[in-house]
């Protein structure tokens, strides 16, 4: 009986809600975006996760930042990409101009000086940047040029397309609002480089640790201000992050206006929401505006939906974010590349494509993106083929026991494997799935253990797997796989443990090549040679999908993370006085 | 009362018995059911398709078949979740029934078993200098109860007692401090359990209540004129615990153990659904239904995983009730 | 009574440190490390460095978060033929307990921010939430008993009963579940407003938008919450009604209705207070299913994310609070139960 009231109080809330005055978006509403998790701390030098990095890039900027449209890296704080001049072969030096009209919030020019603050403070021992640290303890000293202060050279060690972009992708940060006294200037960036951990940290060192520490800019981003175009106007955790456009910011005046250096939106509000299906609902409702890598079948769902059609637009771009799966070869088991290929034939890419992608993406037969100059296009593609599985198997030494299971004589080992992935991506979970069904058909057991995802960095680093599927993200400015298979990365991102000899050499040859014809040979080769090894085996680029508001201008949608191009983000201006039914 | 007893079982007694004993058999016979998908296998043709022919009951956004996680569900809760309740039904029976009859003095050791319990334990723990304190030991238990056999027999030998009462109350105030679920997630989290030791997780969280049951009944048990009687006729402590008292003490468990099931299937399911400690070749009800969430329009991948968890839980809560008037109507 | 009620306090306390101590010990004997996770995704993002300075850089973490030291004040060596090691004070055990005696809840790993900070924040969300729910559920519950006391039998009170018993065995994720996907899809019904009016609009206007985003989590529990109230209540209110003094009462003219409301209830609602104990815990763990299924940002959706992701600090804090709360709810209701009986003296 009670019921009825509860019913009837809601229908009335309903019915109260239903009739409301249709609503109208101007300039001063809201964008609203979809995260699946809080940026959780928004120091820009020690970013804990992307979300965080999007955020950053609102409140700081760079001397260079990633323009979405042409996805290269394009001159922000910098006047221009900077000149790069060799110093024998291990050694260069960037030339950087910082533009004129860059200011901090009070009127301050940027200058050198505050790109010199920001790299000694990186350096800083007491401060949570270990990350940061190693990341750009590359460049060695920053030359002031005495006659102009907004011009500079680093001096780097080591050479290559990488390194000239990451050094200028860092947010630079004002001296003169963490350090009026200028206390840092003195210290050579190199003292702080070598300090030694066990070894108290300079006086001056100390005080402005603890200055800075008390500020908790992590939390309290205003306590730490940038030049970039935004603020944090409000921040309830897990609940939304609001961001203000400064109403004047000095990159408003500058004709013709840059592509990076682009600000649209007067408030950008990030809402939190980990529940795709909750968030496609939130998108439906309009309490959402743009809801960035959107899964496949929820995507294909909205697509279908001539309701959705009506409200939602539709992008889709092919990323450079790639689904492999590797093998641990310091295992006896997995030791023999035969053995790896033979499992490699059990994975179905093609159908985990379409099954998981609905056939959005691309395959691959390398770790180079199809549409790349580099791609192999001879090599054919990896495809389920149980019966050469069986043959592989033999040639590498198993032998089928009568009990179904597979020795080998010399490992004397059976055949079984574990396999980890992360517990949040459901793609892995099918491919998972695919392969413990396709191993089993041929007698082989394997396990599945789905991690945390931290849980699954510590494992993978500790070499407590067989086999792991994992996205590896890529970018497209340039092909630098050290991290991903060099002898020297063992330990690090070369979860796999694969090094040898003649690849390492390949590699290196690789990352420093700057002749586009030799570059592309080596590429080739390479993937001729990831194929025959089969350290790991790539299965199908991802594609971004995004799906936004048609109330807002098109989006200009990347392969890149964030998959948008956020300051381009606005209202479409006929809208501001069309009633949306 | 005595009218009660004679009253034949309602029909729905049998509806509930006749859906247990199916899901038993479906349980115990499922690797060799023939069905035509094997329960983690995805599908890669057929992502979260309704059911169709080929699949009669749809599979879930996963690729599983749906009809297959019935079966395997089944499979899970016969193999898990009901030993798990026996296995904290015999704990809780145990430690319940042994704490009310013994209370926190009348139980009372040897004072030399005390050493052979340090032995033992200094042993087990491998603590430091094992061999040399552990031989002590036992050579001081070995002399103590040597020296207090020699003793005139009949004087008070020495002894201890041992608080069973407040250790079992101890444990399970210890337990019950928080709610079963958040401490099943906050212990569980983390990488996949193996099977065993999600079976002793369950069977940790779920034997406080049955002691507590046991321990009560006890306590009325203790006080009935057949218990003097058999004190009386001079049977040892043990004797009359375990086949006098025991059995009436634990005459509420035939009710209380198809609900102790019932909670224990709610929490089992709980815990998949919310995705803690569960690979997804382990299949379950609970997350088959969690994959729903990935595409709420999937009414399939709820509707038949969900109707099988009612119907179990429905059907051992009357079972529970029939039993219940059988048993303690009188 | 006094003397009653701290021996009893005391002894809640003993268990509530005793579970959180456990969860701590167990947690920090797990092989991950938790210094991985300040890392986090970063080591994707970034350009790769030599194993040496990574290994530097977590030590220096580890260090910063205070993991450095052993667990407990003895700790074995691992192997088999391990050997014993003591500690004294300087281990992670006692640094918890004598920060925690400080109020100090230690600080995520996850984010860095005082565990007591994400609490607040969270609770903030799941007060209203478990509150409200608890309001609407007793106001409902001791309505319906004292409807199914005195309605006649018929086809309503036997289908008031049936569901209720039907709500009793519905495990709470299903009944979220179902609402969640019945109520607020916009493919079946949709009672959720579409508007991004709500959160901008200040007072009222928020309130109403508060109110129907709580709608169906409130609902979800109050749903779960009600059989294991009104059952026991209608059954002590039916016990209550075949009592000499209400037929006595009765007999003198007075209508059903008020022997029940004036008489009956308050003796009738004294096994209601030991009800009201158990929904707290209930209530509890249901907020962590309800905030899970609806998506809240709330304090049962920390502490599972938190156990998710190994965030320790967090998942001991959450364990204990509740523990608390817990704690709070048996004394506060052994001390009504007094006030409503003195008889019922608690040492008996």
């Amino acid at each position: 009986m009670r019921y009825y009231w509860l019913g009837s109080l809601l229908a009335s809330l309903t019915s109260a809600c239903s009739t409301a005055s249709p609503e109208r978006v101007q300039e001063t509403t809201p964008i609203h975006i979809r995260w699946a998790n809080d940026p959780v701390a928004l120091d820009p030098l020690a970013i804990p996760n992307q979300n965080a990095s999007d955020a950053a890039s609102l409140l700081h900027l760079g001397l260079l930042q990633v323009d979405y449209q042409a996805n290269v890296y394009a001159p922000a704080l910098a006047e221009r990409l900077p000149g790069v001049q060799l110093i024998g072969d291990s050694l260069m030096r960037l030339d950087y101009q910082l533009r004129p009209a860059a200011t901090w919030d009070d009127g301050r020019p940027v200058l050198a000086t505050d790109v010199d603050f920001t790299l000694k403070l990186i350096q800083c021992p007491g401060l949570p940047y270990e990350v940061a640290r190693t990341q750009f303890s590359f460049i060695r000293q920053l030359l002031p040029d005495p006659t102009n202060p907004r011009h500079f050279t680093l001096v780097c060690r080591g050479q290559g397309r990488e390194l000239i972009n990451t050094s200028g992708d860092f947010p630079i940060l004002p001296e003169n609002a963490l350090d009026a006294q200028h206390t840092l200037r003195p210290l050579p960036l190199a003292m702080l480089q070598g300090w030694h951990p066990d070894k108290a940290p300079p006086a001056v060192v100390a005080a402005l640790v603890s200055r800075y520490k008390q500020a908790n800019s992590a939390r309290y981003p205003s306590h730490l201000p940038g030049c970039g175009p935004y603020r944090l106007a409000e921040w309830v955790h897990n609940r939304h992050l609001l961001f203000q456009r400064k109403a004047h910011w000095w990159a408003d005046d500058l004709r013709p206006a840059p592509f990076v250096l682009q600000a649209r939106a007067q408030l950008l509000d990030y809402i939190i929401m980990p529940d795709d299906a909750a968030a496609v609902l939130a998108l439906r409702r309009r309490e959402l505006d743009v809801f960035p890598r959107m899964p496949a079948s929820l995507f294909q769902r909205l697509q279908t939906s001539a309701a959705a059609r009506k409200e939602l637009a539709f992008y889709t771009n092919p990323s450079y974010d790639l689904i492999s799966v590797g093998f641990n070869t310091r295992r006896a088991l997995l030791n023999n590349k035969l053995t790896r290929q033979a499992l490699g034939r059990l994975l179905d890419p093609a159908g985990l494509l379409t099954a998981t992608q609905l056939g959005q993406g691309s395959l691959t037969v390398g770790l180079v993106p199809p549409d790349s100059q580099f791609y192999n296009d001879s090599l054919p593609a990896l495809a389920y083929d149980p019966t050469q599985t069986l043959a592989l198997l033999h040639q590498a030494g198993w032998q089928k026991q009568s009990n179904g299971s597979w020795y080998h004589s010399i490992i004397a080992q059976p055949l079984a494997l574990t396999l980890r992935y992360r517990s949040d991506e459901s793609a892995f979970a099918t491919i998972a799935l695919q392969f413990q069904a396709a191993a089993a058909k041929l007698g082989i057991p394997v396990k599945v253990l789905p991690l945390e995802a931290s849980a699954l960095t510590v494992a993978l680093k500790a070499g407590d797997f067989d086999m792991y599927i994992r996205t590896i993200k890529g970018t497209p400015f340039g092909f630098n796989f050290s991290p991903l298979l060099h002898t020297n990365a063992i330990g690090m991102d070369n979860f796999t443990g694969f090094g040898r000899p003649a690849t390492d050499q390949l590699l290196e040859d690789i990352s420093i090549e700057g002749n586009l014809p030799r570059k592309r040979r080596l590429l080739r080769h390479f993937q001729v040679l990831i194929r025959e090894e089969m350290p790991l085996v790539p299965l199908f680029y991802l594609a971004n999908r995004l799906s936004a508001s048609r109330q807002l201008r098109p989006i200009i949608a990347s392969g890149l993370k964030p998959g948008y191009a956020s300051g381009a983000l606005s209202w479409a201006s006929g809208s501001a006085n069309v009633a949306i039914p | 009362m005595k009218l009660a007893r004679r009253t034949p079982y309602h029909a729905n007694y049998w509806l509930a018995t006749s859906w247990l004993v199916l899901l038993l058999v479906v349980g115990l016979l499922a690797p060799w059911l023939l069905l035509p998908y094997p329960a983690a296998t995805p599908d890669l043709l057929h992502m979260a398709t309704p059911p169709s022919p080929l699949h009669y009951l749809g599979t879930d956004p996963l690729g599983r078949d749906v009809l297959a996680g019935l079966v395997a569900g089944a499979q899970r809760l016969v193999l898990l979740s009901l030993p798990a309740v026996g296995l904290a039904t015999l704990v809780g029976a145990i430690a319940g029934s042994a704490a009310g009859f013994w209370g926190n003095k009348q139980l009372r050791l040897p004072l030399a078993s005390a050493g052979w319990l340090l032995a033992a334990g200094w042993w087990l723990a491998t603590l430091p200098a094992r061999a040399a304190v552990v031989s002590i030991l036992l050579v001081i238990s070995i002399l103590f109860s040597w020296l207090s056999s020699r003793q005139a027999v009949g004087s008070s030998r020495r002894t201890f007692p041992l608080p069973l009462d407040s250790l079992v109350l101890g444990a399970t105030a210890l337990l019950g401090a928080v709610p079963r679920l958040i401490l099943l997630v906050a212990l569980a989290a983390g990488p996949p359990l193996s099977f065993v030791q999600l079976l002793s997780l369950l069977a940790l969280v779920a034997w406080p209540e049955t002691a507590r049951l046991v321990r009560a009944q006890m306590l009325r048990v203790r006080v009935q004129p057949f218990m003097e009687a058999a004190r009386a006729s001079g049977l040892p402590a043990w004797h009359i615990w375990l086949h006098h008292a025991l059995p009436h003490a634990c005459l509420p468990l035939f009710s209380f153990a198809p609900l102790t099931l019932a909670g224990l299937v709610g929490l089992e399911n709980t815990l998949a659904f919310l995705g803690i400690g569960q690979a997804p070749d382990q299949v379950s009800w609970g997350s088959m239904l969690t994959t729903v969430r990935q595409d709420p329009n999937a009414w399939w991948v709820v509707a038949a995983p969900g109707l099988a968890l009612l119907c179990t839980l429905l059907a051992l809560q009357h079972l529970a009730q029939a039993l219940n008037k059988r048993f303690n109507a009188g | 009574m006094g003397r009653w009620l701290l021996a009893r306090l005391g002894r809640a306390a003993l268990a509530a440190w005793g579970i959180a101590s456990l969860v701590f010990l167990v947690s920090r004997l797990l092989p991950a490390g938790p210094e991985q996770l300040v890392l986090g995704e970063a080591g994707e993002l970034a350009y790769p460095t030599t194993a040496a300075q990574r290994l530097a850089s977590n030590q220096a973490i580890r260090q910063r978060l205070g993991l450095a030291e052993p667990v407990f004040y003895a700790t074995r060596s691992p192997g088999p033929a391990g050997h014993w090691h003591w500690h004294g004070c300087h281990n992670q055990y006692h640094q918890w307990v004598s920060q925690l005696l400080r109020g100090n809840l230690g600080q995520s790993y996850a984010s860095g921010q005082p565990v007591a900070t994400l609490l607040g924040q969270a609770l903030a969300c799941s007060v209203p939430l478990a509150g409200s729910a608890a309001v609407l559920a007793t106001a409902l519950a001791v309505g319906l008993a004292l409807y199914v006391a005195r309605a006649p039998q018929g086809r309503l009170r036997a289908l008031v009963q049936g569901s209720l018993a039907f709500l009793q065995v519905m495990p709470l994720f299903l009944l979220a579940l179902a609402l969640l996907l019945l109520l607020a899809n916009p493919d079946v019904v949709n009672i959720l407003p579409a508007s991004r009016q709500g959160e901008s609009a200040s007072g009222l206007a928020s309130l109403v938008y508060w109110a129907a985003r709580a709608t169906l989590p409130i609902l979800s529990l109050v749903l779960s919450a009600l059989p294991a109230l009104t059952l026991p209540l209608a059954a002590s209110l039916r016990h209550e009604l075949g009592t000499a003094y209400a037929t006595t009462a009765r007999a003198k003219g007075l209508p059903i209705g008020r022997v029940l409301r004036q008489h009956l209830l308050p003796n009738a609602l004294l096994p209601l207070f030991t009800t009201l104990t158990e929904l707290l815990p209930t209530l509890v763990a249901g907020t962590v299913v309800v905030e899970v299924v609806f998506a809240l940002p709330g304090s049962g959706r920390l502490l599972a994310e938190a156990a998710a992701t190994h965030d320790y600090p967090v998942v001991v804090a959450g364990v204990l609070l509740i523990a608390g709360v817990r704690l709070l709810g048996l004394v506060l209701a052994d001390i009504l139960y007094f006030l409503v009986d003195p008889r019922l003296s608690p040492s008996a």
